[in-house]
């Protein structure tokens, strides 16, 4: 049945000519779908695929592209397919292990967000919870309805942090909130190093990934030009990033939204790091004597390998984690370029959170068929995500970040200071006395109090 | 031989292969056309344009250089790198297919042109047209059984692969279909010549060869030229591109 917005064609204004081509590129040899982390969890529905995404595109633009809509008129979209359409094309953790399977080299990543908007100006997207962002992150700056002035409310009273400088940390909206385990750790282990850095404070805005996953781009270009001015004005020429997330955002999409020049690079947090660690400047004091796996994010992952390289995007992580005594460490048999999404990403933990859940038990799973006792990793997002599936699951696998794990094998004390945002900490935590660690987890004590803290 | 029977005269043909052509172009353009309703850039003003399509195909093609385009082209689109990465059966299947059909396309062309030398005795080289002609029997044969063997690939795989079987749609289906059908007329006209590449004289039927013939070059035509470039086909041109748009998508 078609309705007033059935008389709207298909948008395709946020798409490039050459995305149009690339659709059409699909040769539908479904290598896709045998990759795809969410048809893994929802077999019965094949539309959530690219190859069938794709075919549907295509199916729905003919209605008023085709040479028989040219010659006998455009035929109406209906409420009922652009619905299925919508869900099946939200229901994507843009992870893109597509893209890098796919035969006709399609972007798939760039082509599902670039999809998303025009759904978005047709009436037809966002999904879930997902229409919250964009207000949300305006009107606070960041997803968890949280002050800006508390930014580094959880930084230790004796750590240093400077204003400005040539180094700076960008933590994000997770680890300055909802995971400052994570925070603590990484100003301890910098500090720790004599590594002189600086931190935004009050002008660190979201990175707004939110917003570019799910298609929602009106507030993007004010959080890319901001943060990126600050940094500038901070005299920036190098930044960290701990959050794999941000890291994407800011290595990719920030700049595609800002004219000027941008004079500083982007790094993972590991690969500075492991280049103390091979200097010989890291001094490792408690070994953590437990079975690990490391989990790649997607979006310091995939996302990166081409921009930055397999070596930053893959093996520094690793070799952090392998550089500290006691690991012993495992390969999950999805890794690296081919690894298995959480499940969070795209915007589906807030959009269709279920799926979430199910791709993360899948990567548990994945942990637990080669008896890992400890996922660890670089994304706070995954980490939640994870640590949801796994308590879904009744594993007993623990989730930890690497930089959590230097800290603690270092000796460092990570103890975060009291601040309004303490009730919301959720997750695992490496508690050390001074000759061994133990995992712990702090369990959420306000569950559901977040709207929409999962935003990447 | 007689191939131009059933009322067709060479003329026809000709004028028949000119109106296939230009439907085949347009159907390129019409792509290319539709394609340029995107934008020529991140969050760039709509255009709308056929040429600003290929502007931005060429922008993005060439954007790592000259030789990352040539790099492209060598490994992915004439050595479909990323297929090996996956699946070296399907390789196989691609590779007999893309060169058995390309190089098919290119030998039906080249006999055209030789036709209109013998048939307009063009600088007398009538005799040398024909004998040039019976070379190219040969390739034809080998590239014949190239194309035969992935498409017999690509049906066994369509029928014997649960998964595949599973998700093949309607769509896979035809054009699967279709090739391995135009393959194998292809080859039985070739047969009812008579003294054929590995068959001999087996199937030789020499007053239907023609008529045979002729329902392989409808089909093909027809399949080729009418349908691909107006269906979900058009992936055979658009593919290619999109490696070479995408640096084969490194």
């Amino acid at each position: 049945m078609a309705d007033q917005k059935g008389s709207k064609p298909l948008m395709t204004g946020y798409m490039m000519s050459t995305q149009l081509m690339e659709v059409d590129g699909c040769n539908r040899c479904q290598e896709c779908m045998k990759w795809c982390p969410t048809f893994a969890v929802r077999q019965d529905r094949p539309g959530i695929t690219p190859m069938y995404k794709n075919a549907r595109w295509r199916e729905l633009m003919a209605k008023s592209q085709s040479l028989r809509a040219k010659i006998f008129g455009p035929k109406p979209l209906t409420d009922d397919e652009m619905k299925v359409f919508t869900e099946d094309t939200y229901s994507c953790t843009t992870c893109g292990v597509c893209g890098t399977v796919c035969e006709a080299g399609i972007k798939t990543v760039e082509l599902w967000e670039a999809m998303r908007p025009n759904l978005v100006k047709r009436g037809d997207g966002p999904v879930g919870k997902q229409p919250f962002f964009p207000k949300l992150i305006k009107g606070d700056r960041n997803p968890y309805m949280a002050k800006q002035e508390d930014r580094l409310c959880w930084i230790p009273k004796d750590a240093k942090v400077l204003d400005s400088g040539d180094l700076f940390y960008f933590a994000g909206c997770t680890a300055a909130y909802r995971q400052q385990a994570l925070g603590v750790a990484t100003v301890r282990i910098l500090n720790k190093l004599n590594v002189d850095f600086a931190m935004l404070g009050k002008d660190e805005w979201c990175c707004a990934s939110a917003l570019i996953r799910t298609g929602q781009r009106e507030v993007m270009a004010e959080h890319a030009v901001h943060n990126i001015d600050a940094l500038k004005d901070g005299g920036a020429k190098n930044v960290l990033f701990a959050c794999a997330g941000c890291l994407r955002n800011a290595a990719v999409d920030w700049p595609m939204w800002y004219e000027g020049y941008i004079p500083y690079e982007t790094m993972p947090l590991s690969v500075f790091l492991r280049e103390k660690i091979r200097k010989g400047e890291v001094e490792y004091k408690i070994p953590l004597n437990y079975r690990f796996t490391y989990h790649d994010p997607c979006h310091n992952g995939r996302h990166l390998m081409h921009l930055k390289g397999k070596d930053w995007s893959f093996e520094a992580p690793r070799d952090v984690v392998q550089s500290i005594p006691g690991v012993k460490f495992q390969e999950m048999v999805r890794n690296r370029a081919l690894q298995r999404c959480c499940g969070a990403g795209g915007g589906v933990k807030a959009g269709i959170p279920d799926l979430a859940m199910d791709c993360a038990m899948a990567r548990v799973q994945d942990a637990t068929d080669i008896q890992a006792e400890v996922i660890c990793s670089t994304c706070p997002f995954c980490r939640l995500n994870l640590i949801d599936g796994r308590n879904t699951a009744k594993s007993p696998i623990k989730m930890v970040d690497i930089v959590e794990m230097m800290a603690a094998s270092m000796g460092l004390d990570t103890t975060i200071p009291e601040n309004p945002y303490t009730k919301f900490q959720s997750q695992d935590v490496l508690v050390c006395s001074p000759v061994e660690c133990k995992l712990d987890t702090v369990e959420r004590k306000e569950p559901g109090k977040d709207l929409v803290g999962e935003a990447h | 031989m007689a191939f131009y029977t059933l009322g067709l005269t060479f003329n026809l043909v000709i004028f028949l292969t000119v109106i296939v052509l230009a439907v085949w172009i347009y159907g390129i353009y019409f792509n290319f056309k539709k394609w340029g309703l995107g934008s020529t850039g991140y969050h760039d003003q709509l255009r709308n344009s056929f040429w600003l399509f290929l502007a931005t195909w060429i922008h993005e093609a060439f954007k790592d250089g000259l030789w990352v385009f040539l790099r492209t082209v060598v490994l992915d689109v004439l050595l479909l790198r990323r297929t090996l990465a996956r699946s070296p059966v399907r390789w196989v299947m691609h590779m007999s297919m893309f060169y058995g059909f390309l190089m098919l396309a290119a030998l039906s062309g080249l006999g055209l042109m030789i036709d209109i030398v013998e048939h307009f005795n063009l600088l007398g080289l009538s005799a040398e047209a024909e004998m040039a002609k019976e070379l190219l029997s040969l390739p034809f044969d080998i590239f014949g059984y190239l194309l035969l063997i992935g498409a017999t690939i690509a049906v066994s795989r369509r029928f014997l692969l649960k998964f595949v079987r599973d998700n093949t749609s309607a769509y896979d289906a035809f054009l699967i279909g279709a090739v391995f059908l135009i393959t194998v007329t292809g080859f039985y006209a070739e047969w009812m010549r008579g003294n054929s590449f590995l068959i001999g004289n087996a199937f030789e039927y020499p007053i239907y060869a023609p008529h045979f013939a002729l329902i392989h070059t409808v089909l093909a035509i027809g399949l080729f030229a009418l349908i691909l470039p107006w269906s979900k086909y058009i992936h055979v041109i658009a593919t290619p591109m999109t490696l070479l748009a995408n640096r084969g998508g490194e």
